[in-house]
């Protein structure tokens, strides 16, 4: 369980595990139940667009209890299967990721919420390479993402 | 450390869950004490940790209200300077002072309880926010015993620096289950709460208090022990470099607290101060006098004081002192009418914290070393952990207590963490909201216990009935 008390759907390792072993999407994004007990599948897509993943986090929302429940800006679990090919010429590698995306400007409880969740959901989850923070849009900036997670080693 | 409560608009609600938890969050510092319903953005509730003393019948006196020129009034402070409980028998009275008295006033509680019999030579049991030590508190005890406990309804969190003593959890733990009768309870690390609340499960947490500075990485939630690092490089330190730069100025400048100023006239900057100064029929003890310039030095940091950002040059850097004189500087009035502008001074107060070798004399046991500084904490911290982590430390660094709020303070530290680590991506998350930062940890406790799915978390009654106190090592890790 996680520090927030908040528990993972089975459909979650369910997508981690065709993504891993069956290639089957490209990334899975996570959120957490509209009553916010539950970390679920938002989308698992096969679509290898960086930027239409980076959209999909930039435009995220959920409800937030400052405004009377009224809806901002989201933060999200995601994981992502980078494929990149080595500077060195060695080949092709493969990095299972994970994002926990939390915008600076999204509400101070749906920041925590997602933050003493997110171990739960790791945890529930073998096999991931590397494991990144991202605050802001620059952040998820594929360029610089790929840096860190191929540790410069990409091409 | 003189802070007015914030009134918050907001009532405890859970929309959540929707279970109805009237949970309690308490966040015990060295300088106050924040204490609030969960679910609030602000603590309602926010007392100097210090606190009246008077000999003569043994009573203590909660409260700010109460820190006023009074005979034989001595302040005393239920924390150490560790930010650790010192005195077990205040502790729990200020504690319940807060929860109970201050927090649900409209309560019914027992004639001799409900702080309308403030004077205990006329009603020997005191009230809640008097410790009358008296013979009668045996019976008193009895008494408890029989009545209602104080927080039979409410599930508490209460907030604790990462390196507490497993002795202070356990009497915590106890206070909690068997003098209130709590339904149910919880610990947290301050770092761990100041990390969720900026969203980060993972952080190099920088927390510049009080009477210390902590250094803490924090990784999915849990605090690395071998992480932490702390100095007491916080607010009384700095207060100790602004008495010594007055001490050293020309003229001296004196301080001498508000509550000695029967009048003043306005004076010329740098011209002696015209103010006639109260007399009082009884000695004033030294330990109020030093609480009360403790608050005009905080105004003093809020309105004047600034930490060197780096450009053109470092401070200790020849020629940056003779380029600061150029620059506008920062007037300020004592309480009894001084001012002066003050310029290459009130960076020089503050160098110390990043460059030990720059800054105002101290006394031995005030000084720090090269070791206590800022930077020398963040690098011993992240050496103590995994190579891989410290990229998303150092991208992922938070920082909260109200001594951070000097200016200039974050930019700062950007700089130096850039010059430190060439090359490595470093972000800073400072909450802009000044009442986050100065109760980051209070924030993120209120928000955590008042989350629906948080009810799994608690440690039951039933659970401390079965293990005894010692379950919070096991459960609050
Ligand atoms: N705006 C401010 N700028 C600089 N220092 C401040 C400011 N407000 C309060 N302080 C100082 O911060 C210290 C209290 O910090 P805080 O984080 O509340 O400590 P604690 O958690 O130990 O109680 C005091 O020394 C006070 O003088
Ligand atoms: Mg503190």
């Amino acid at each position: 369980m996680s520090q927030s008390g908040a528990t993972v759907s089975q459909e979650c390792i369910t997508a981690f595990n065709e993504l891993k072993l069956n290639k089957k999407y490209k990334y899975i994004i996570y959120k957490l139940s509209d009553d916010f007990k539950e970390i679920v599948v938002e989308e698992a897509s096969d679509d290898k667009e960086w930027d239409s993943f980076r959209e999909k986090l930039i435009n995220a929302t959920t409800k937030n209890k400052n405004s009377q429940g009224a809806t901002g800006k989201g933060p999200r679990y995601a994981i992502y299967d980078f494929e990149y090919s080595l500077a060195s010429g060695d080949g092709i590698r493969n990095k299972i990721t994970f994002l926990a995306w939390s915008p600076d400007d999204a509400g101070i409880q749906p920041k925590m919420i997602y933050a003493s969740s997110k171990e739960a959901l790791k945890r529930s989850l073998t096999g991931i390479a590397v494991e990144l923070q991202a605050n802001d849009s620059d952040d998820i900036e594929y360029d610089s993402i790929l840096k860190t997670v191929s540790k410069g080693l990409a091409a | 450390m003189a802070q007015q409560p914030l009134s918050s608009a907001v009532p405890p609600t859970d929309i959540y869950g929707g279970d109805e938890v009237s949970a309690l969050v308490l966040d015990p510092g060295y300088c106050s004490t924040r204490a609030g319903w969960a679910g609030e953005d602000v603590p309602k509730s926010i007392l100097p940790s210090f606190y009246g003393h008077i000999g003569s019948t043994n009573t203590n006196l909660f409260g700010d209200e109460y820190l006023i020129p009074r005979e034989g009034l001595e302040v005393r402070n239920y924390m150490n300077r560790d930010s650790v409980v010192e005195d077990w028998d205040v502790a729990p009275k200020f504690w319940e002072n807060m929860l109970v008295k201050r927090l649900q006033p409209e309560r019914p509680t027992a004639p001799g309880k409900n702080g309308l019999n403030d004077d205990p030579k006329k009603d020997g049991e005191g009230d809640v926010s008097m410790d009358g030590a008296t013979a009668e508190a045996a019976a008193e005890a009895q008494e408890e015993q029989e009545q209602e406990k104080a927080l039979q309804e409410n599930p508490l969190l209460v907030t604790e620096a990462p390196w507490n003593t497993s002795k202070a959890r356990e009497k915590t733990t106890e206070v909690i289950m068997e003098t209130w009768g709590c339904p149910a309870f919880w610990l947290s690390r301050t770092p761990t709460l100041s990390a969720f609340a900026a969203g980060k499960a993972t952080a190099l947490v920088i927390d510049i208090g009080g009477s210390n500075t902590n250094v803490t990485a924090v990784h999915d939630g849990m605090v690395l022990k071998r992480s932490i690092q702390r100095s007491p490089v916080g607010g009384l330190w700095l207060s100790s470099q602004i008495r010594s730069m007055f001490e050293h100025a020309e003229p001296k400048v004196a301080l001498t607290p508000t509550y000695l100023i029967e009048n003043k006239t306005p004076v010329d900057a740098l011209a002696p101060a015209q103010a006639r100064l109260r007399k009082f029929p009884f000695q004033i003890a030294d330990s109020f006098r030093r609480y009360e310039e403790e608050r005009v030095l905080t105004e003093f940091k809020e309105s004047v004081v600034e930490v060197w950002r780096g450009n053109p040059g470092p401070y200790r850097a020849q020629g940056t002192e003779d380029f600061i004189k150029t620059q506008p500087g920062r007037v300020f009035e004592m309480p009894d009418g001084y001012n002066q502008m003050w310029r290459e001074q009130r960076y020089r107060a503050s160098e110390g914290m990043f460059d030990e070798s720059v800054g105002y004399p101290l006394p031995e046991a005030e000084r720090i070393t090269k070791e206590q500084t800022i930077p020398s904490l963040i690098r011993a911290a992240l050496e103590a952990v995994d190579v891989d982590l410290r990229p998303n430390l150092l991208g992922n660094v938070v920082v909260t207590g109200a001594t951070s709020l000097i200016n200039g303070f974050n930019d700062r530290l950007n700089n130096e963490l850039i010059g430190m680590y060439p090359g490595v991506k470093i972000k800073i998350h400072a909450a802009g909201l000044t009442s986050e930062r100065r109760f980051g940890a209070w924030v993120g406790g209120s928000i955590l216990s008042s989350l629906g799915t948080f009810h799994q978390m608690w440690i039951s009654r039933k659970e401390y009935e079965e293990n005894g106190p010692g379950i919070v090592e096991k459960r609050c890790k």
